[in-house]
């Protein structure tokens, strides 16, 4: 399944050459940001019933279990980054109640606009707040979230390192971060027959429900371009993030990681 | 699994108490408060999170877990019994409940549930329209009414059957009567018994 916001792809330095993936193509870094939104612009309309239709509603299991991961309560503040159209915040935003907060942001302005819509819907006004915002580049002072969480955003931002980074400043000490994102199946079996669905199935699903097919093999692509579990892992670890760990569900073919500020 | 099985019961949970308008208010008075429940049977811990509805989660890591409002103890044959919230105290004292923080909050998730009252035939009118929803409980508790007469007039005519026509069994009266005769026959008995014993003991003297 897809997944929202995107944010650009990875340069590392100024010195790095100025190319980055787009699923398995190399683009232009400065190009990422607008292909990356084109793609979601494309599916935020149809995004919650996609993923309903391609996880066979799954995702919002994966999405449940990482809040129960998550130890938010009332009066906490929550940030729910790459939030898209809202599945996390909503849950947060009764969570911790009238006396804290919940940051919904995403980097791109539809998904952002589909989340608010339906959090409207559902009566959930007081408590949470939009903001278009790139994960490399948090507009937060130090220290403010007490938790935060990234579902299926990590892997369509140009920078990871750098998000990472910006996501550490912003979470307060004892604070943790949460990342969900699809993975390396730990099985043979399983990771093949992952491939045959997502690579052939997806996008011709994609074409018939949202009438766009490259959408969704862009989304497929990005996933095998995603670092994988350890992979992941070193990265928050270097970001500062302590007692990190994950955890496959689904047979790995999604993970979620969890490290903390001190 | 076990985020399937949570987000089931949350739905049932939720529909149940939403088909109580009075509901509401009740649910109102635990709005920022929590309950933790640890039954003893199950690896992991449940909490129940009050906003305008119920947030349900299973905890699996203790590093996850929430300080609750209320943390309730127990197995679940003993939560059947918490629908009776003025039973709280008894079953501390017997140990079949450990509670720590907020009775009140306790006690008000029993009372949300306990003090339920959902009309059934308005549900149904949803679906089916008033006239068929009210003919339809109409029906069902004339039904009621029919069986019960029945039931009671089978057992009535059932016990004249045995009384009466074969007597296999005996009417209030007829037992009363016999216990009297078993009384009096006892007595007798005993009577002769002692005059008996009189008798053996004059026999030995007169030796």
């Amino acid at each position: 399944m897809s997944d929202h916001a995107p944010q650009t792809e990875q340069p590392h330095s100024e010195n790095t050459p100025t190319t980055t993936h787009f699923g398995f193509k190399q683009v232009e870094t400065q190009q990422k940001v607008a292909l990356v939104k084109e793609v979601f612009q494309s599916v935020a309309a149809k995004y919650d019933i996609m993923n309903d239709l391609m996880s066979l509603g799954i995702h919002r299991l994966w999405k449940r279990y990482t809040i129960d991961c998550s130890g938010v309560r009332s009066g906490h503040k929550v940030l729910d980054l790459a939030g898209g159209t809202g599945d996390l915040s909503a849950r947060f935003s009764r969570i911790v109640g009238e006396s804290g907060k919940v940051i919904l942001a995403d980097i791109n302005e539809a998904m952002l606009k589909v989340g608010r819509d339906k959090l409207r819907d559902l009566g959930i006004v007081s408590n949470v707040d939009y903001v278009q915002a790139n994960a490399e580049e948090l507009p937060f002072p130090d220290n403010t979230f007490d938790v935060i969480t990234i579902a299926f955003g990590l892997r369509n931002v140009t920078d990871k390192d750098k998000a990472l980074a910006s996501m550490f400043r912003v979470l307060k000490p004892g604070g943790r971060l949460l990342v969900l994102e699809f993975s390396k199946p730990s099985n043979e079996l399983l990771s093949k027959t992952y491939d045959l669905y997502s690579f052939h199935l997806l996008p011709k699903i994609g074409q018939l429900v949202a009438n766009d097919a490259d959408s969704y093999q862009y989304l497929a692509e990005s996933i095998r371009m995603h670092p994988p579990q350890e992979e992941l892992k070193a990265m928050m670890e270097h970001a500062g993030f302590e007692q990190t760990t994950y955890q496959n569900l689904t047979g790995g073919i999604v993970a979620l990681h969890r490290g903390y500020k001190f | 699994m076990a985020q399937f099985l949570s987000a089931n019961v949350e739905r049932l949970l939720n529909h149940v108490i939403g088909l109580d308008p009075d509901s509401q208010a009740r649910l109102k008075k635990l709005q920022g408060k929590s309950l933790q429940v640890r039954l003893r049977e199950l690896p992991w811990p449940i909490l129940l999170q009050f906003s305008q509805r119920i947030d349900l989660s299973i905890v699996e890591q203790p590093d996850d877990l929430v300080k609750a409002s209320c943390m309730l103890e127990l197995n679940i044959e003993t939560l059947q019994q918490l629908r009776d919230s003025s039973k709280l105290t008894q079953l501390i004292q017997e140990q079949k409940l450990i509670l720590v923080g907020d009775m009140y909050v306790a006690q008000s998730v029993s009372s949300l549930f306990q003090e339920l009252h959902i009309d059934w035939e308005e549900e149904l009118s949803q679906y089916v329209g008033d006239a068929l929803a009210h003919q339809t409980f109409v029906g069902a508790r004339s039904a009621l009414h029919e069986a019960k007469t029945q039931i009671e007039a089978g057992r009535s005519k059932l016990s004249a059957q045995l009384l009466r026509a074969d007597g296999l069994a005996v009417g209030a009266t007829e037992l009363a009567h016999f216990s009297d005769e078993v009384d009096q026959l006892r007595s007798a008995s005993e009577r002769l018994s002692a005059r008996l014993l009189r008798l053996e003991m004059a026999a030995k003297v007169g030796h």
